[in-house]
């Protein structure tokens, strides 16, 4: 089991081939980059808004938006006072507080932080990370590079189960009526214990690896692929669709 | 002991880069320090210190690098802060690992690489913050990263002491 972010489902977002979807990661992110003005900043956002409503359902907002809103606040309150060119919008006395430069700027902050966010919690939600270290490994990212991400991936509970073990055992061990617990007094022992325990599986793990022919050089097979329909041009039409959109405003510069 | 006759094989590397990029992860992820005036911090430095000291410093770039871009990709709404971590938390276990083996087992210099991982990592963090979030939002980050960074260094120098006396054969995997 991992714990990770993808839900199932059968969306066409889900569908849509990995490799796709993680050449649309970049993408995603130069494209809230382009422009400088709000307006189609919030055109874009909105889009992604949108995209994740109808493919992912309006509940799946409200997680990552309920993570958001302590940082959405701090950059609507701090980004006008550190922006002061334009006209003056709100200040006492001739004193700008606000301007008409910084509440542009930081409208294009929020809807750029906004519509990144979203966009890439919609592309990793639909895809299963081994979906996404095979698209990886389909871009060619080495064979060593993807089996490091995959036995992290495969060890990750596992490590936090020591975690938890160690943590009741030492808790057992600990006087609880001190009232709160002590950074180094606490830590240190079950982090020097679930580290030892891990630090032994690495010769073990090694020993494996070896064992299974990790290091020989001739060539590998693999019994895991990405799962292809029969013909990837609807993926590669809408890679092409979902770039227009991204990159519509620079159609506007020109 | 078996350990004591291997040695550093590329799958003893894929091994303990993947091993402790997870431990990473986990102490990322799941351990919330609660601090004593409010809010919580989170462990990951501490393993990047730790793997920095005691395994040099590739295994602290790599597996701190991997370890914390993992745990955003695992969070949902800070996905897209992974490449960002890969890079800022890969050059502080780099740098650290530089320092801290230039004389192994030197506290002093164990220290000073730890310093220099925490500058690296919340000017790094304040830069990207800079440009995603604008300069007010990122500098209010800055004293929970520097907090966050230096209990990860005194716990990381700690930690790895007691791990190196606890089980030697540690010594000599650093690579």
């Amino acid at each position: 089991m991992i714990a990770e972010l993808y839900r199932p489902g059968t969306s066409l977002l889900h569908r849509w081939d990995p490799r796709a979807k993680l050449l649309l990661l970049p993408m995603v992110l130069a494209a809230f980059f382009v422009p400088s003005d709000p307006w189609p900043l919030l055109a874009l956002a909105a889009a992604v808004v949108a995209l994740v409503i109808v493919e992912l359902g309006p509940s799946q907002l409200v997680p990552p938006l309920k993570t958001l809103w302590p940082i959405l606040a701090l950059i609507l309150v701090l980004t006008p006072p550190f922006h002061r060119t334009g006209p003056a919008v709100l200040g006492p006395a001739g004193l700008a507080l606000v301007t008409a430069d910084g509440l542009r700027f930081t409208a294009v902050l929020l809807l750029r932080f906004l519509g990144i966010t979203l966009g890439f919690f919609a592309i990793v939600r639909t895809v299963s990370l081994d979906d996404m270290v095979l698209g990886l490994r389909w871009f060619r990212l080495p064979y060593s590079a993807c089996l490091v991400v995959t036995i992290t991936l495969r060890t990750i509970p596992t490590l936090a189960a020591t975690w938890r073990n160690v943590t009741d055992a030492h808790r057992l061990r600990r006087d609880v009526s001190t009232g709160r617990p002590r950074l180094v007094q606490t830590y240190v022992p079950v982090l020097t214990s679930v580290l030892i325990e891990s630090v032994k599986a690495i010769p073990l793990l090694a020993m494996a690896l070896e064992s299974r022919g990790f290091g020989r050089r001739n060539a590998r097979t693999s019994y895991a692929g990405l799962k292809q329909g029969t013909s990837l041009l609807p993926d590669v039409l809408a890679l092409a669709g979902a770039v227009l959109v991204l990159f519509w405003p620079l159609l506007l510069v020109r | 002991m078996v350990e004591e006759k291997l040695t550093i094989s590329p799958a003893f590397r894929i091994a303990s880069i993947a091993i402790l990029a997870a431990v990473t992860t986990v102490l990322t992820r799941i351990v919330q320090v609660p601090l004593p005036a409010r809010g919580y911090i989170n462990l990951g430095d501490v393993a990047i210190v730790f793997t920095a000291i005691t395994l040099g410093p590739f295994s602290g770039a790599l597996a701190g690098g991997l370890g914390t871009a993992l745990a955003d990709l695992l969070s949902g709404p800070y996905a897209f802060w992974a490449p960002i971590s890969l890079v800022v938390h890969g050059l502080q276990g780099l740098l650290v690992g530089l320092i801290a083996g230039v004389k192994p087992n030197n506290v002093l210099l164990q220290c000073l690489g730890g310093l220099v991982g925490i500058a690296v990592m919340a000017g790094g963090y304040l830069a990207a913050g800079i440009f995603l979030e604008g300069t007010g939002p990122a500098l209010t980050e800055v004293p929970g990263n520097l907090i966050q960074g230096a209990a990860g260094v005194l716990l990381g120098i700690l930690v790895a002491a007691a791990v190196l006396r606890a089980y030697p054969p540690v010594r000599q995997w650093r690579w």
